[in-house]
């Protein structure tokens, strides 16, 4: 028996998880319909895939929530699960789904996957035959990633860096990175037996003020470390900044040198497609303006030439939406997608020559890293600084960045921290900004900006 | 080209080569190099001495005594980086509390002095000397801040000033300290006679097990059916090592390696076994544990080998309740998330799997409530040390 | 001048956070910024290892009230410095409650200034008037 067989072995067997019965989810994964597959979704590109977010406690309510979906005509189903699954915590999960089910009160903000088990959630998925995608934000997803593959759950979401620096202050990265690798050998395994599963990067990261090389630098890293382990389809993806320009060229930078990194290392077999998030800051109180936001949003997502979009609701401000709402949500970004037609094909040489510099700068320096592996390189780099992401909670991180917006709403970096950034790039993003005198305005103009959309 | 790795252990010598490990039970009435080269001097004859690796646990480790501004920052960092460092016996004192101190009786190898960021000044005063006037000390190092430097090497002789162990960011910076401490720890390995005479047959550094050890714990799960996260647990004679994965514990230490270590000074099956027997009595477990087993309290008189498998057996109980939420002091394990418990030490040669197995099973229930308890791996041919030892002539070649 | 700060508790809000600390450094604060989900006996330890002369705690989602009762306490503790200024400031009550009530609460339990609900350059802009004052 292999290690990583091994490995399963003891993962797998927890006290709040489904007995595992490898031989039999080979067979469910060689056997299952197409239609599950994403990447067979992907493959037609004929069409902006539509997603919303969600989950519930329960079985039922989940169920509703997919017919509810369906109805609305739905591209990709989301699998939400619970924060106290986030954190490997399946006693409490387990608790909280009871009182659920005792109270038909939602006493968890999302489905826990691990506790109601694959044999289960599988019932769920196969009966709607359609794609579904797992939405967390775990740091150790070892068992809850074997839970939605055995489940029929073909996309996975999340990355050692994307998941771990938004949301954890002292998980220690080196053991996100080891435990990251593992989904990505389960997802290449699984993948050599019908169409490849796919493995999604969080691009949005903290969501404020994230300049753009930082995001693409991110995206392409977590892209090689999953393309490295054997994963044969990668989605990279970043959230609306503030600029519709700004969106276009990090699409361009981005789909450019992800395509030249995956074929350098040797992954020209690999798919790579680009998913957008809608505006992933702070949304208005006022529910007709967030269905405007939306709605520019999608146009933006169609601009970028995504090839799927991950929507938000009417509800943003206010906590986990309705069922009704979020699937209004994605009938009316199915309208716009429907009726948005003749889009020009843009670009800005200047700004994409720039950005393009940027992050060879910074791949540059994660490459020369002395260590010998990639992901110890880049442990080695977020810890020396020369990546550094924005208002990460994280004490690894080095928050010396900072970042503010320019006339037309580009996210400029006007204080460098230690990023390795060459002098000219540095000095034309300075160039955009004119910063007001007073300490105290600059301040109150990040503020500003990092409400950009109330 | 193939290497010959040996540990000089308190209780056995372990021999590696290519074909595998032998053990050979010490003759304590001889020097050791006398013995080892009695046991396996053919052997020797085959290997260079460039080819001849060595470490040692056979001299206990050295003694520290810390004495820090607070708890969350000076003492903290300064207890990580000394247990990392193979140091064994610490003791630690809280700055402001140091008038009511009591100095510790025996002589210490090493005391570390560590308080503020650079740029602060007049953290220590007349107190701390009127205080080590008291302390019987080899060494004494200096980690605080810069700026008292001075004023303490004035008053402190042979005082060994370092880089402040603290940034200014309030992060640890280790690496002189750790530094320090290691070049201590083998100076007084290779300090005691027994163990200089090895020399005449290494012509590499002779290191400390414990700092082998953990150099090989990132290998581990490569090598052996290990799962991340993972303990080691090493219950010796005296007593009981404990590394784990840092994701177990949640402190706000940036690392190095992604694995921390841990002593339990008086925990052990021959030299500390009293102190074990009275933290035994005195846990709240031990009545439903001893039934469990199926045994009196009068078994912990005796000295039969069945006595000594349930020591064994308590020993591994206590150092998982040390660590555990129930106990809350230097550390605290998130028991509930541990993949896989590697035991090695002297006790793979005592206990059965199923014995270890059980015990385990006890403390889950008992303990954490849970029936599923993580996979156990028994170093039975205590092979960890040689990974860490082979990495090491690795990296050097 | 030095500020240790940070956020209690629970409360992720590392944005609040880290504009906090921007602003300070912006008024010509040295910062010592222990981030979010920090401890009490944390922020005690950090104002006596950078010898602070300001402890600013905000507290987002009202948890502060649980574990600042044991500021006096631990304060005497470790014989802190008496002029130290102690702050708190952001959401301090769960649900509506009004200032009358929680500013004197948070007075008793050792705070020299308090900023319930109160606008970030608003509360610093007091903070350094009082600074001044006290010099």
């Amino acid at each position: 028996m292999s290690l990583l067989q091994k490995e399963r072995d003891v993962i797998t067997r927890n006290e709040y998880a489904d007995t595992f019965d490898f031989a039999e989810i080979e067979n469910f994964i060689a056997n299952a319909p197409k239609e599950l597959f994403i990447t067979h979704h992907f493959k037609k590109r004929d069409r902006l895939l539509v997603q919303p977010r969600g989950g519930f406690p329960t079985y039922k309510k989940m169920f509703e929530l997919y017919e509810t979906f369906m109805g609305a005509d739905i591209d990709v189903l989301p699998l939400t699960v619970d924060s106290n699954t986030r954190l490997n915590d399946y006693a409490m999960a387990q608790k909280m789904l009871r009182l659920s089910e005792e109270n038909e009160m939602d006493m968890l903000n999302g489905y826990p996957l691990v506790n109601h088990g694959y044999r289960t959630t599988r019932k769920m998925i196969t009966h709607f035959n359609k794609p579904v995608s797992l939405r967390h934000g775990t740091p150790d997803a070892r068992l809850l990633v074997e839970t939605a593959l055995a489940s029929g759950i073909f996309e996975i979401e999340g990355g050692p860096i994307t998941y771990m620096l938004p949301y954890s202050k002292n998980f220690p990265l080196d053991k996100a990175f080891l435990y990251w690798k593992y989904v990505d050998k389960v997802c290449a395994l699984y993948s050599k037996l019908n169409e490849p599963i796919n493995r999604e990067s969080f691009g949005p990261l903290t969501a404020t003020l994230v300049p753009p090389c930082i995001v693409i630098v991110i995206q392409l890293i977590e892209m090689l470390l999953s393309l490295e382990e054997g994963v044969k389809s990668f989605s990279v993806s970043f959230s609306q900044n503030g600029s519709m320009m700004q969106d276009i060229v990090t699409s361009n930078v981005l789909k450019k040198l992800a395509r030249e990194y995956a074929d350098t290392f040797g992954s020209q077999d690999a798919i790579i497609n680009l998913v957008y998030h809608q505006w992933m800051g702070a949304f208005p109180r006022n529910k007709e303006l967030s269905d405007q936001l939306i709605n520019t949003n999608t146009v933006i997502a169609a601009m970028v030439r995504a090839d799927k979009i991950i929507i938000k609701t009417r509800d943003e401000a206010f906590g986990i939406p309705t069922m009704q709402c979020n699937a209004q949500s994605v009938a009316n970004t199915k309208y716009t997608l429907r009726t948005l037609k003749g889009l020009p094909v843009m670009s800005d040489a200047e700004e994409e020559e720039n950005l393009e510099l940027e992050v060879r700068a910074l791949m540059d320096a994660v490459m020369n890293d002395p260590a010998d592996t990639l992901w110890r390189k880049v442990f080695n780099t977020i810890k020396s600084g020369l990546i550094d992401v924005p208002f990460s909670p994280h004490i690894i991180n080095h928050n010396a960045v900072i970042t503010i917006r320019d006339d037309q709403g580009n996210i400029r970096i006007i204080d460098k921290g230690k990023l390795p950034l060459p002098e000219r790039c540095f000095a034309y993003e300075k160039s955009k900004v004119n910063l007001p005198e007073s300490k105290t305005e600059v301040i109150n103009k990040i503020i500003h900006d990092i409400g950009a959309m109330l | 080209m193939s290497k010959l790795l040996i540990d000089v252990g308190s209780t056995y010598f372990k021999v590696c080569q290519q074909s595998g490990i032998n053990q050979y039970f010490r003759d304590f009435n001889k020097d050791i190099f006398d013995d080892l080269l009695n046991k396996c001097g053919d052997i020797f004859s085959n290997y260079a001495k460039e080819d001849i690796y060595i470490c040692s646990s056979a001299n206990g480790g050295l003694s520290t005594l810390i004495i820090g501004l607070t708890n969350s920052f000076s003492l903290k960092f300064a207890k990580n980086i000394a247990f990392n460092s193979g140091i064994n016996i610490i003791d630690t004192i809280l700055y402001h509390k140091i008038d009511e101190a009591k100095a510790p009786g025996e002589l210490i190898d090493v005391v570390i002095l560590v308080g503020g960021i650079d740029g602060i000044a007049n953290v220590f005063d007349e107190k701390l000397f009127h205080f080590l006037r008291n302390v019987h000390y080899n060494n004494i190092v200096y980690v605080g801040t810069k700026q008292d430097a001075m004023f303490l090497s004035e008053n402190i002789q042979e005082l060994k000033v370092l880089g402040n162990i603290i940034t200014e960011k309030l992060h640890v910076n280790g690496g002189e300290l750790k530094e320090y401490l290691t070049n201590l720890y083998q100076a007084d390995i290779v300090g005691k006679e027994d163990i200089k005479h090895l020399y005449a047959i290494t012509a590499n550094q002779i290191y400390s097990t414990p700092y082998i050890v953990n150099r090989s714990l990132p290998l581990i799960d490569a090598n052996f059916d290990v799962v991340n996260p993972f303990i080691v647990v090493d219950i010796g004679g005296a007593t009981t090592d404990i590394h784990y994965s840092r994701d177990l514990v949640r402190d706000n230490i940036v690392s190095e390696s992604g694995f921390d270590r841990l002593v339990f000074k008086k925990l052990g099956v021959y030299k500390s076994r009293e102190t074990l027997i009275f933290a035994a009595k005195n846990n709240e477990f031990v009545y439903e544990l001893l039934a469990y087993l199926n045994v009196t309290e009068n078994i912990l008189e005796e000295e039969s080998e069945k006595a000594l498998r349930i020591l064994m057996q308590l020993s591994i109980f206590l150092v998982l309740y040390k660590v555990s939420r129930l106990h809350p002091l230097y550390v605290t394990l998130h028991l509930e998330q541990l993949k896989t418990v590697v035991l090695t030490g002297g006790i793979t040669k005592v206990l059965s799997y199923e014995e270890a197995e059980s015990i385990m099973q006890f403390f889950y229930k008992k303990v954490l409530g849970l029936h599923a308890i993580p996979n156990i791996v028994m170093d039975y041919e205590y092979a960890i040390w040689t990974l860490g030892m082979q990495n090491d002539t690795a990296s050097r070649s | 001048m030095k500020v240790v700060t940070g956020v209690v508790g629970n409360d992720i809000h590392v944005v609040a956070n880290r504009l906090i600390d921007i602003s300070l450094q912006a008024r010509g604060f040295e910062v010592f910024n222990l981030g979010v989900n920090t401890s009490l006996e944390e922020f005690i330890d950090a104002v006596v290892e950078t010898d602070a002369d300001i402890l600013l705690i905000s507290s987002l989602n009202g948890e502060a009230e649980g574990w600042c009762r044991d500021l006096q306490f631990l304060r005497s503790e470790y014989n802190l410095r008496e002029d130290v200024i102690f702050v708190i400031g952001g959401n301090l009550a769960v649900g509506e409650a009004n200032q009358d009530d929680i500013i004197p609460k948070y007075r008793s339990y050792g705070f020299d200034l308090v900023f319930h609900q109160v606008d970030l350059n608003t509360g610093l802009d007091e903070l350094e008037r009082y600074v001044k004052e006290r010099a």
